[in-house]
């Protein structure tokens, strides 16, 4: 890339700063407000809280009966922490053995799976709603759990990740006498370190953020995940921006952690997803 | 074991047959049910069993004046979303790809937002465009109806989405950006080829596989917009925000129609199959050759 000379970067840099600002001021807002005391939330009188309070916060985890935050952040780990073993291990399996093994009709899966990712979700929601209904699922965990592992994404990424891996390594292991499974275990996935990551964190935001999903499939207030929780706790109740922003931090804070850690990863991950070309 | 032998195929492919069995259960066979269930009156709630109607549910759907008022509002935000969404991630990512250095940083403030929950957004939004007290009308002091007047609700909506989503768009033209070769460049500037020149003969035409990405990426899912609306307006005021999503939802899931709710969700497939079959054939049209 051909680089402006020094006045016009200057300026540049200025435009730009001004924009990730603006993009990052309402995240910041989200917590500044959660130390803000009731009143000065309704009336804004400046960023920063001029009575830090961490009443808020107090007062959102006591309200445990009609606002069980706890109980919603517990659901929404569970949930997205079992998604993300689900996807990573039958995705992987199943890239493997259509990338590396010698199966006849792979080509054809492949294509099938793909293609499924052009379908949009919602065409979905219906018919699975009433087949989760039909197994006794609805209002359970399984609910989000097991459709999630029907997605094609991982199954795209691995596969085109694992196509690149060199044959030799895979080769020599066959002469040690190591098994498919082995080679599988012992060969691929640790040589795909950064594509599993990438797939993980997608996931895991993925199912943290899913917000159609749950608002569906799950019925009772303590089975909720924080997301469906906040969003019914604000329409259902007076408006607490108070107790709300605080809940906010709470269901913001573990994907932006996971975000910063894995920020690396994450752009690794798109650049991976083939769209190289 | 021999390679090609029956037993090898069958060992190969029980490391197919977890993901194959959820990808038949939650995948292709709810596509396929969902298409018959469209042919079908299906009311959960009713006494009466689901029976075959044929074509009735879409002959509904079309006729249903609130469907239309649906896919209104929600193409109206297909072209008031996805425009500005590519727009601003583009001149983004030509602004950070610019610089020297400092680009992580730059990277991490526009992705940050693509992060958050859209019940966490939406909510923090609805209190920014809110007319007693909300952050916008207060610093700008101004009196704008942000969300309670039926014109403004879905522009406000959309420049939320935009702030939203831009971040996505950004990380895949930044990948496009980065894989065009400086030895273009450097051609381009030994003819002389520079600033907007440079840009729209050498920049635009090798960034365009992303750019088209982006753009069908964009309204698929634009055309799936649910969330902001629901969080946000609920689908007001009257009901200039109700998009086809949630339009379904409310069909399928608060009135238990489920036929009929399936019979619209695929006619919104179509609409989506429709718009993207006439972006990929204008791409090959433009095509360079």
């Amino acid at each position: 890339m051909i680089r402006p000379q020094k006045g016009k970067l200057i300026l540049l840099e200025a435009l730009l700063l001004v924009a990730a600002l603006l993009f990052i001021m309402p995240v910041v807002l989200i917590f500044l407000t959660s130390f803000k005391p009731d009143a000065e939330i309704l009336r804004f009188q400046g960023v920063l809280p001029q009575a830090w309070t961490l009443e808020n916060y107090r007062e959102l985890l006591q309200s445990s009966a009609e606002i069980p935050v706890l109980k919603w952040l517990l659901n929404s780990f569970f949930i997205s922490g079992c998604v993300t073993l689900l996807v990573l291990a039958v995705s992987s399996l199943c890239a493997y053995a259509l990338a590396r093994l010698d199966l006849p009709g792979r080509k054809q899966m492949v294509t099938l799976i793909i293609a499924t990712m052009m379908i949009p979700g919602q065409i979905l929601l219906v018919p699975v709603y009433l087949i989760l209904n039909a197994f006794g699922w609805l209002d359970s965990p399984r609910a989000l759990i097991f459709p999630a592992g029907a997605g094609a994404f991982g199954v795209f990424l691995l596969y085109q990740f694992f196509k690149g891996l060199p044959k030799d390594l895979e080769n020599a292991a066959a002469i040690d006498g190591c098994s498919r499974l082995g080679i599988y275990w012992h060969v691929a996935l640790p040589l795909s370190k950064s594509a599993l990551a990438a797939l993980a964190i997608f996931t895991f935001t993925g199912s943290w953020n899913d917000f159609l999903g749950p608002l569906i499939f799950l019925e009772s207030l303590e089975r909720y995940t924080l997301p469906v929780g906040i969003a019914l706790f604000q329409s259902s109740y007076a408006i607490e921006y108070d107790l709300i922003f605080a809940a906010c931090v709470i269901c913001t804070l573990p994907v932006l952690v996971a975000f910063l850690i894995f920020q690396k990863h994450i752009i690794k991950g798109i650049s991976l997803s083939g769209l190289k070309e | 074991m021999k390679r090609g032998s029956f037993v090898y195929h069958l060992g190969g492919y029980t490391f197919t047959f977890p993901y194959l069995l959820l990808f038949a259960v939650f995948l292709i066979g709810p596509l396929l049910f969902g298409l018959g269930l469209s042919f079908f009156s299906w009311e959960m709630l009713s006494s009466e069993s689901p029976h075959f109607v044929g074509l009735d549910n879409y002959r509904e759907a079309l006729d249903d004046p609130y469907f239309w008022r649906a896919l209104k509002a929600t193409a109206w935000f297909v072209v008031l979303a996805v425009p500005f969404t590519i727009g601003t991630a583009l001149l983004l990512a030509l602004g950070v790809n610019a610089l020297p250095k400092r680009q992580g940083f730059y990277r991490a403030a526009f992705v940050l937002p693509t992060m958050i929950n859209i019940a966490v957004a939406g909510l923090l939004w609805r209190w920014f465009y809110n007319s007693e007290f909300g952050l916008f009308n207060a610093a700008l002091n101004v009196k704008v109806p942000w969300l309670t007047s039926a014109e403004l609700a879905l522009p406000s909506i959309a420049l939320m989405t935009v702030w939203w989503t831009a971040g996505g768009s950004f990380l895949i033209l930044m990948a496009g950006l980065n894989q065009i070769p400086e030895s273009v460049y450097e051609a381009g500037a030994i003819d002389g080829v520079t600033g907007l020149r440079r840009f729209f003969s050498i920049t635009l035409p090798l960034l365009r596989p992303a750019l088209f990405f982006v753009s069908i990426m964009g309204v698929i899912g634009s055309f799936q917009v649910f969330g902001q609306t629901y969080v946000i307006t609920g689908g007001g005021p009257e009901l200039s925000t109700r998009v086809l999503v949630q339009y379904i939802y409310e069909t399928a899931f608060r009135n238990y129609r489920m036929g009929y709710g399936a019979a619209m969700s695929w006619l919104l497939f179509l609409v989506i199959a429709v718009v993207s079959a006439v972006q990929f054939a204008v791409n090959r049209k433009g095509e360079p050759k």
